[in-house]
């Protein structure tokens, strides 16, 4: 049982892959509700690509040390101006969100294709490389998640009062353009200390599905985010060694990235029916007694505050 | 060796073939604000037309089998307690994605067929793909000069549609039908990123222009086909990527429109203006 269930990460590059997991499931945790709530799953997707400028440049000019710094500046600038773009355009949200992505993608897809090698470095951003993550990297993200959850900290009452009561928030004096900017640069940073180990498929994953998932078995947003993290861990665990004993015991090629997503969606499929059972029982609950519940509307149905 | 064996000119047909399908389905996913389930469909068809081309089948029939699986996925999901449909497709689209490249990985030489399916590959377009455009092109502009009318208003006024007698449920999913049998005609052949800023980004700069959906509807697809030809020119004068830079075009046209529009467009009423007829 133990060299099913535990040898497989004695080999150091797991232990690194399965720590790299676990800081990035601290991060994406609290983040992904907020991403929840806010309904950002398209703003996160953008992200994703529109990294990719930055990666490319940033290696053309500093080699594999300057892909970090790349990467930074076009997560912060994006993030900037998705939330200008969404705000003050004549375009809807949607078409801003789809425009900026594809834009910037193609940007990046310009700068390497005039390299010879150039599938291949889409590949990699693809799927990243959650096997290859160096001690620096982890040290790298391990950073951004202590910058995140600070920030994140320090600005989560103001963003759940933006969230669930953007008037409100408004009337009491608050910004909801800074607000949003806020958000957005959170989850750019999520995804810059993501994109490069894990690549754009599981980053997208672990931005929508933790808090999807955990939506389905509590109404409160602390649980939500503490679930969210809980899942992700699991699901890490459990889709790398799906894909070390796959690759090492059954000679199937399973990538480790595609294995984390679908244990994450695994773990979705398996909350559905939870999530139905307590719908049932809060309508039963919601006819008997009538009036008394603490729940307040918002985004994404009643929830508990 | 007549025009049409010229890589670059098929690739020039291709190109507006595509801009003009795009352009006409664009605006219905424009108005109704589909971008983000264009962008998931587009990801979660990719499972379906890997499988096909493993086990042998037709990529066509097994990109609409995935598609339509996933519109009634996301239906189901976003029906859920406390679930939306924008968490729904997110989900979707994450697992789609995962069991595409899942598939791929498992085959040899997968990095050519996954930049392929993200920046497509139009320079190596078939006839047997260009009929397949021009044939959905054909059923696209059928079907939307024909229900016209009940998709307009369906989409302006839900609830007078449903009262004057109309079916918002069934308008809403032949709206989804089509936009899968474009992203199942169009994906294979210029990847998904093209195929979502061709369908956004022309519909949306007809919109600067104009209040009325038949002349946004035409100025989209004439966009669609001009950034198709421009963007292809400007690859094989500066040795580019065909799809970023056909894909970089349309931006362009759209940040023009936006910028002509705003003096020589409709005056603005609101935010976002009502759309005449």
């Amino acid at each position: 049982m133990r060299g099913l269930l535990v040898d497989p990460f004695d080999a150091p590059f797991m232990a690194r892959a399965l720590a790299e997991l676990a800081l990035l499931a601290l991060m994406c945790g609290p983040v992904s509700v907020f991403v929840f709530v806010r309904r950002l799953s398209f703003v996160a997707d953008a992200l994703t690509h529109t990294v990719f400028p930055g990666v490319v440049v940033g290696y053309l000019a500093g080699g594999v040390e300057g892909i970090f710094g790349g990467a930074l500046v076009a997560g912060l600038v994006t993030a900037l101006a998705l939330s200008l773009l969404t705000r003050h355009g004549r375009l809807s949200e949607d078409a801003a969100i789809a425009v900026m992505l594809t834009a910037m993608f193609s940007v990046g897809v310009i700068l390497v294709s005039r390299r010879s090698s150039y599938t291949a470095d889409l590949t990699s951003l693809l799927f990243g490389r959650v096997l290859t993550v160096s001690r620096a990297q982890l040290v790298q993200t391990g950073v951004l998640a202590i910058v995140v959850l600070g920030l994140l900290a320090v600005s989560a009452r103001l963003l759940i009062f933006r969230a669930f009561d953007p008037v409100g928030a408004a009337a009491a004096g608050y910004r909801i353009g800074w607000l949003d900017a806020w958000l957005n640069v959170i989850v750019a940073l999520v995804v810059v200390a993501a994109v490069r180990a894990v690549g754009t498929v599981l980053v997208v994953a672990l931005l929508l599905v933790p808090a999807a998932t955990a939506r389905l078995l509590t109404d409160r947003l602390l649980a939500m985010a503490a679930i969210g993290v809980g899942v992700t861990l699991g699901a890490g665990y459990l889709g790398l060694l799906a894909s070390w004993t796959a690759s090492v015991d059954h000679g199937l090629r399973l990538t480790s990235a595609s294995a984390v997503v679908l244990a994450l969606v695994a773990a979705y499929l398996l909350a559905l029916p939870v999530g139905a059972l307590r719908a049932c029982r809060a309508r039963r609950r919601a006819t008997t007694v009538r009036g008394t519940s603490a729940a307040v509307p918002g985004p994404g149905g009643l929830v508990h505050r | 060796m007549s025009w049409f064996d010229d890589v670059l000119h098929r690739a020039m047909v291709a190109a507006v073939l595509v801009g003009l399908l795009a352009g006409l389905i664009g605006v219905q996913v424009v108005l109704r604000r589909l971008s983000f389930f264009t962008m998931a469909m587009s990801h979660a068809t990719f499972p379906g037309v890997v499988a096909a081309s493993i086990i042998g089948l037709n990529i066509y029939l097994g990109g609409a089998v995935a598609g339509l699986v996933v519109a009634i996925g996301v239906a189901a999901l976003s029906r859920a307690r406390g679930q939306d449909a924008a968490a729904a497709t997110g989900v979707i689209l994450a697992g789609g994605f995962a069991i595409g490249i899942g598939l791929v990985a498992t085959q040899n030489g997968f990095s050519r067929d996954l930049s392929s399916f993200l920046v497509g590959s139009i320079l190596t377009v078939s006839t047997g793909d260009l009929l397949m455009i021009a044939a959905v092109l054909g059923v696209v502009a059928l079907v939307l000069t024909i229900g016209a009318r009940p998709l307009l208003f369906v989409g302006f006024d839900r609830v007078g549609a449903r009262a004057a007698g109309y079916r918002p449920g069934l308008v809403d999913l032949v709206l989804l039908v089509l936009i899968e049998l474009v992203i199942v005609a169009v994906v294979p052949v210029v990847g998904t990123i093209l195929t979502l800023a061709l369908v956004v980004a022309p519909a949306a700069a007809g919109r600067a222009w104009s209040d009325r959906i038949g002349v946004v509807t035409a100025l989209a697809m004439v966009f669609g086909a001009v950034s198709g030809v421009v963007g292809l020119l400007a690859s094989s004068a500066y040795d580019v990527a065909a799809g970023a830079s056909i894909t970089l075009a349309a931006t362009a046209i759209l940040v023009l429109s936006l910028i002509g529009g705003r003096w020589l467009g409709p005056a603005p009423r609101g935010r976002e203006g009502a759309v005449r007829t």
